[in-house]
């Protein structure tokens, strides 16, 4: 088609359109544009030529991130005005405006927060430059180990986004393929980003089929790929693949707090962004009997409405009904001798407007080691459960956040050296709390770069 | 008994009449003096006669898909008995599959072998003396010979390297990907020693081992200075890779392809001028190797411009291979006025949809 959206390529020499491409549907089926998929042979020759292209100067980067960060909150970027990107985001790709506003913020406030994300990365016995004075004494540089990074995104929250920046802030070239459900936001950050002062050749998007990601993936010196268990098993034992995953985050209420004055806390953590974060809650485990917490979870998140994702009200996400429908089967298949208290007749809410509202649902099981309390799906979707303090740590184990509303230091212990455990939130903390310079998944520094020891005397003139 | 309508053509000669073809085709597969003793036996099982229900190229499809049965067959049995002097010169025997199963063994004959080779001739007219390099199956592959007489007719030599694709299929369902990966380096590390010291005017290689040289600067560099000519086959090249390979990789070097197969002794050469939409168009040489691009699950044709499974026969006094269903999917695309079948366009593997599977997890 001629008309409509085009997402192209944004290669080191400029856009690509390739023959290979694949239609942008709206929520109702409808088509709405196309997304190139470009060949492997494309691939490989962007990354050739990213690895050719020099990097930009520390300085200039952070300059350029922070210039970005306007860029993308107000700038036409890629033929979008900033309102129409997020009313495509939502019309296009069910995401609620609310979300992606929430999510464009949350970017913007990683791109200016460079600078102080990479101090507070880089280990306290190096510096980030050699020219620093430091290395005349002897000390350690912070390096990189590689030169392009690749992004294998998703389309869930735009919020997906706010991770990768580091990689640029460290000096990575970053090669983006976006998600084809919502390659919006890829596009309007990559084109902020070039136009703030990255050369083409240092920041890439290129959109492509399964197969040619793969490649992607083997090209980069390293990667962050997100997607679901499938992903994880795929790439998990991989050194330089960073997984993003089902997230598993959990909430704990031991039997020294009052759940009723934390339900809020407790609901805000399981519909944040509509659920659809890894950092939302999908399982809840309390001291005594869980059935009072669940019911009141239940009312809560059952007040929740039903709007299209273009409302500005709207928190739900809105699919194609068919991709709903599957969704509640499949919730129904694995949700087998759960109690349902909240979206167990369906969830599958259809609009007039085109697609169906993923409604919340709670269920109760009854056992800390029940199956469910580790299935994570892509909408507000919570398992309530029983916990004791002889269950241990083990049902609390695979969370990439887990907030412990409890106050015993030595049960917090125990969760801190839980390796399994990423991110431990204590008190009245949702699962879902974000702020820039805190790590989501252990810094990117500490995958992308290491420390290498320098001495040095004077080598003449100061080279820059 | 062998008609004239059955000898291959000489310049200048009208088109056969494609009824009167088959007729006479059938009439020499089938009759006791010039049949095979493979088809002669084989007729018995039929429930029809070749001779008297065979009459047009449509009727074709009575015949089952017999080529299974020439994993086993003494290939002494597929030698038409009426073949006799030049007509009877074996060039040699080459075998298709065997990377997912026991391989078929076909007979290639001298004169048909230089008639196959001459189906894309006017691609090399200008081209001269050149040698020739040849990354691609070596072993039992028809490919190796068809790059020797391709550099005999250039005055040149052959250069090859050894390239087992059934070596690289084990070692991938034992190892994984990686272990093709570094087989496949293996091939590009002795093509690139050829290339570096031998004078290679035309290359001929399939379109992964092309792109794998495609990564290699000096090598890209040796190419352009050196090669005149690349032909390519032996699997898929979608357009766009086609695109950059011809307008950024390799420009001016002029890039062909061939798609062909064993169990059709031969190859469809590339249509000269625009493909569809960027895409190769392949002209098999009708009447002697026709095409058919049919729906898998009704076994009926497509329509000209649908995507479907390809069917290849061979239908020479050389040979009789009817219905042979390939893995291969294509587009079927009108042929030249007056052919048998169809051309085809886009060929590669079964063209496959993302799945909706729920996974769990929010991505």
């Amino acid at each position: 088609m001629g008309e409509g959206i085009h997402i192209d390529a944004l290669g080191p020499t400029g856009p690509y359109r390739s023959r290979h491409r694949r239609p942008l549907t709206s929520l109702s089926g409808a088509q709405i544009g196309e997304i190139s998929q470009v060949p492997a042979l494309y691939v490989r020759r962007t990354i050739a030529a990213m690895r050719a292209a020099p990097v930009l100067p520390g300085a200039q980067r952070f300059d350029a991130l922070d210039a970005a960060a306007e860029l993308f909150l107000t700038a036409s970027l890629g033929g979008f005005g900033p309102q129409e990107y997020v009313d495509l985001v939502s019309t296009a790709s069910g995401v609620p405006r609310a979300v992606v506003r929430q999510s464009v913020e949350w970017i913007a406030d990683v791109l200016r927060s460079q600078r102080t994300t990479v101090e507070l990365a880089m280990p306290r016995g190096a510096v980030g430059d050699w020219r620093d004075e430091r290395t005349s004494e002897g000390s350690a540089v912070w390096a990189r180990r590689g030169e392009v990074f690749a992004v294998h995104a998703a389309g869930n929250t735009p919020a997906v986004h706010g991770l990768w920046p580091e990689a640029l802030a460290l000096g990575y070239k970053v090669v983006v393929r976006p998600s084809a459900r919502e390659p919006y936001t890829a596009l309007r950050l990559v084109e902020a980003l070039r136009q703030a002062g990255f050369p083409p050749a240092t920041v890439t998007l290129l959109p492509t089929d399964h197969d040619v990601a793969d490649v992607i993936i083997a090209e980069a010196d390293y990667a962050i790929v997100y997607g679901g268990q499938d992903v994880v098993d795929k790439y998990g034992a991989s050194p330089t693949v960073i997984t993003q995953g089902p997230g598993r985050s959990k909430i704990l209420v031991t039997a020294d707090v009052d759940w009723r004055e934390k339900i809020d806390i407790i609901a805000d953590s399981v519909s944040h962004l509509g659920g659809t974060a890894c950092t939302c809650a999908s399982a809840v485990l309390v001291e005594g009997d869980p059935e009072p917490l669940a019911r009141a979870l239940a009312e809560r998140l059952g007040r929740i409405p039903s709007l299209p994702a273009d409302h500005p009200d709207a928190t739900l996400t809105v699919q194609p009904t068919a991709s709903v429908i599957e969704v509640d089967q499949y919730l129904h298949k694995v949700a087998g001798d759960a109690r349902a208290l909240l979206g167990g007749d369906t969830i599958v809410d259809e609009l007039a407007s085109g697609g169906a509202v993923l409604r919340p649902a709670v269920h109760l099981v009854d056992s800390s080691g029940a199956a469910q309390l580790g299935v994570e799906l892509p909408f507000p979707c919570v398992w309530v459960g029983p916990w004791q303090p002889a269950d241990g740590i083990a049902p609390l184990r695979d969370s990439l956040v887990l907030t412990a509303m409890t106050t015993r230091a030595e049960l917090i212990d125990a969760l801190l050296d839980e390796p399994s455990i990423i991110n431990l939130y204590l008190g009245d903390n949702p699962t879902t709390w974000l702020r820039p310079g805190i790590p989501h998944d252990g810094y990117l520094g500490e995958v992308l770069m290491r420390t290498k020891g320098m001495i040095r005397t004077a080598v003449g003139p100061a080279a820059a | 008994m062998s008609s004239p309508v059955l000898d291959l053509p000489r310049a200048g000669q009208p088109a056969v009449d494609p009824d009167e073809y088959i007729a006479a085709l059938m009439r020499w597969h089938f009759t006791a003096s010039t049949g095979s003793p493979f088809w002669l036996r084989r007729a018995r099982s039929l429930d029809f006669d070749p001779i008297a229900d065979v009459r047009t190229f449509a009727d074709l499809r009575l015949f089952p898909n017999v080529v299974d049965e020439f994993r086993d067959v003494g290939v002494e049995d597929l030698i038409p008995r009426g073949l006799t002097g030049e007509d009877r010169v074996i060039a040699g025997v080459y075998e298709s599959g065997g990377t997912t199963g026991s391989p078929k063994r076909f007979v290639m004959f001298d004169r048909w072998m230089e008639f196959a080779l001459g189906w894309d001739e006017f691609h090399y007219a200008d081209l001269g003396p050149a040698n020739v390099l040849a990354v691609a199956p070596s072993g039992p592959h028809m490919f190796g010979e068809f790059a020797a007489r391709r550099a005999r007719r250039h005055d040149g030599v052959r250069f090859t390297v050894d390239l087992d694709p059934r070596w690289i299929k084990r070692l991938i369902e034992r190892d994984g990907p990686g272990a093709a990966d570094l087989y496949a380096e293996h091939i590009i590390d002795q093509a690139a020693h050829i290339l570096t010291t031998q004078a290679v005017g035309i290359l001929i290689t399939t379109p992964p081992l092309l792109e794998r040289m495609a990564r290699r600067d000096d090598l890209v560099a040796l190419i352009r200075k050196n090669v005149r000519f690349i032909c390519w086959s032996g699997a898929h090249m979608d357009a766009d890779t086609r695109e950059i390979f011809q307008a950024e990789v390799f420009p001016g070097i002029p890039l062909k392809g061939l798609y062909g197969s064993t169990t059709i002794l031969g190859m469809s050469r590339e249509r000269p001028g625009e493909g569809l939409d960027g895409l190769a168009l392949f002209d098999p040489p009708s009447p002697y190797v026709v095409f058919r691009v049919v729906d898998p699950d009704t076994g009926e044709d497509v329509a000209l411009g649908d995507r479907g499974q390809v069917v290849m026969n061979h239908l020479t006094k050389y040979a009789l291979i009817p219905n042979n269903l390939e893995r291969d999917h294509a587009v079927a695309v009108e042929p030249p006025p007056g052919w048998l079948g169809c051309s085809v366009a886009d060929v590669g593997p079964v063209a496959t949809f993302d799945d909706h599977a729920v996974i769990e997890g929010v991505y």
